[in-house]
């Protein structure tokens, strides 16, 4: 059985090696989009390659979202100077195996990569005020061990719930391994009412394990500003909405919150914040 | 993406008997109960990655220890007379897009398998699953046995409680068996390997819930070891019945009187041909289904 490529390099990037960071399009408080565009905003990254989408995805049509038609993308771009790869995606509703294979393939095959990072979010319920905190899943013990002069959050044990199944990047870190390519998952706990909205601060948090990992020396005037404009923003919804104010309040205190009243929450904050934009 | 086995054990005339999870998994838990009854021995299996997503991950202390997926086993016993290869497995590759498996994956693991029956010269295969019927759940089920060339319709009308599509009122020997259990049987076809499945009846108002039948996978299992010439203890399958039969009632109780009033005819449901007229009309099959399909509905456990 002959077995075609599922993926295209416009032109082939200039690495001896590299690092590579993957995020996912539709992540928790746009956790991995939000990382990613601002790393290849400030390292210049270009794109070079893309994933093609017709095994990956459902192409019956498309999905509109904010007014706009959607289409699967699953881009690679390169930082030159900075050694480093980045890859942003859909995530993938069919063949993940393949889907993230090729990720490697490509990585592997043009870029030399030597390590690799997937960010993803995931929803806590705790305040916004609270400092995020930066959990790391190694592929060894040994990729563990060299993290341990970065504020991170380095023993987790877990295991899937029933009726769950395993995220993409657990397959993708395991897949690094069997390929020897150290890795790690970057997870930042995001509250929950940030979900479907942004969490900038979570975003910086990843940003700053990268800058000192691999040496990037990134300008954080943007993203303070962006967490700057949401303190307010989330401090007004306190002022404008009593019952907004009180729920933060009992989570700030380490209180905990019903379903119904989560949900409240989230949706009062979400329809605040799209109202201020 | 392939076979891997383990070890290369001396086969005399094996058989191969293959199931995958399928409606209240009648075929497989019939075939899992044979492989463990006569203490099969597992001998390799189909790496899982390319066909399935994976479905436990574990993590200690930070590193990612293993991820774990659906398994795909092959197991062998030898009995002296013709030996038997089990494959068992433990889901079907759907790709995400149905329950069932469909399409290019379930071609290439259909040929897997039987790879492995070619590399030991099985001269059969057996597969199995369950066969929806009108009939009332304190009837014994029946087994619907298809095989995939007609030399083989002789010996199966030699088998005990088994009957074939064409016996089957207003089916004329026409049929759909959905999923591997089926596929398999098409893919032996083409390679020449003579295959049967056969299917352990599950009444019509139980296949949409959530419960194994193993009533139905007891006469499954009875076809099986008497076409093999082995006996096998089934007490456990029967105290699973029992244990089960208390269930089913107490479900069947909460249905509505005139629901049950149109069930209570189906214990009167017999597979007689044309000439001899069934005890109920199609149209009240017809108007049983549509008053069960409405009950289950509502209650949001609705029939597949």
């Amino acid at each position: 059985m002959s077995e075609r490529y599922p993926f295209k390099v416009l032109r082939k990037p200039k690495f001896q090696s590299s690092s590579l960071v993957v995020g996912w399009n539709e992540d928790a408080g746009q956790l991995g989009p939000g990382v990613i565009d601002y790393l290849t905003r400030a390292l210049g990254g270009e794109r070079f390659g893309e994933i093609e989408p017709e095994d990956f995805f459902s192409l019956g049509g498309i999905r509109v979202e904010h007014d706009v038609a959607q289409f699967p993308e699953s881009n690679f771009y390169s930082c030159n100077e900075n050694n480093l790869v980045i890859f942003r995606s859909t995530p993938p509703r069919f063949e993940w195996y393949k889907f993230l294979n090729s990720i490697l393939d490509v990585a592997e095959r043009y870029c030399g990569t030597k390590d690799l990072y997937a960010i993803g979010g995931m929803v806590a319920l705790a305040a916004h005020t609270t400092p995020r905190a930066l959990l790391a899943t190694s592929s060894s013990q040994e990729v563990k061990e060299s993290l341990k002069q970065y504020n991170l959050v380095r023993d987790m044990d877990y295991q899937t719930a029933t009726g769950q199944r395993p995220t993409l990047n657990s397959f993708l870190l395991w897949l690094a391994g069997r390929r020897d390519i150290p890795g790690v998952n970057l997870w930042v706990p995001i509250p929950s009412y940030l979900v479907a909205s942004e969490d900038p601060r979570a975003q910086k948090k990843v940003l700053q394990f990268f800058d000192e990992r691999l040496g990037l020396n990134i300008d954080f005037g943007d993203i303070d500003h962006e967490i700057q404009k949401q303190n307010e923003k989330l401090a007004q919804a306190r002022l404008r909405l009593p019952e907004v104010d009180d729920y933060i309040l009992r989570l700030e205190s380490n209180l905990s919150l019903s379903q119904e009243e989560n949900e409240r929450l989230a949706k009062e904050v979400e329809e605040f914040l799209r109202e201020e934009e | 993406m392939g076979v891997k086995l383990y070890k290369r054990p001396r086969l005399k005339n094996p058989v191969m008997i293959a199931s995958w999870p399928g409606i209240a998994n009648i075929g497989l838990i019939a075939v899992d109960t044979l492989r463990e009854a006569l203490k099969a021995e597992e001998f390799g299996e189909i790496e899982p990655w390319d066909f399935f997503y994976p479905q436990r991950v574990l993590i200690k202390g930070g590193v990612l220890e293993a991820l774990e997926f659906p398994s795909s086993k092959f197991y062998f016993r030898k009995t002296g007379k013709q030996d038997l290869i089990f494959f068992i497995g433990e889901e079907q590759p759907a790709g995400g897009r149905s329950v069932y498996a469909e399409g290019e994956k379930a071609y290439q693991i259909a040929n897997l398998v039987l790879d492995v029956a070619e590399k030991f010269h099985c001269r059969r295969v057996y597969t199995s699953g369950a066969a929806v019927a009108p009939i009332h759940h304190t009837m014994v089920p029946r087994v619907w046995a298809v095989p995939n060339n007609p030399d083989l319709i002789a010996e199966i009308k030699k088998y005990e409680n088994t009957i074939l599509m064409s016996e089957i009122e207003e089916r004329e020997g026409q049929g759909n068996i959905v999923g591997l259990n089926g596929l398999l049987l098409g893919v032996a076809r083409k390679r020449g390997i003579e295959a049967i499945c056969v299917m352990g009846e599950i009444p019509v108002y139980l296949q949409g819930l959530p419960l194994p039948y193993p009533k139905a996978s007891r006469s499954v299992l009875e076809v099986l070891t008497s076409s093999l010439g082995i006996e096998v203890d089934m007490s456990k399958l029967d105290r699973w019945t029992e244990q089960l039969e208390q269930e089913i009632e107490d479900v069947y109780n909460q249905i509505p009187s005139e629901i049950k009033k149109q069930l209570e005819k189906l214990k009167q449901v017999t597979y007689a041909g044309p000439a001899e007229p069934s005890p109920i009309t199609e149209e009240d099959k017809r108007r049983i289904m549509e008053d069960i399909d409405k009950f289950f509905k509502k209650r949001g456990r609705g029939i597949e």
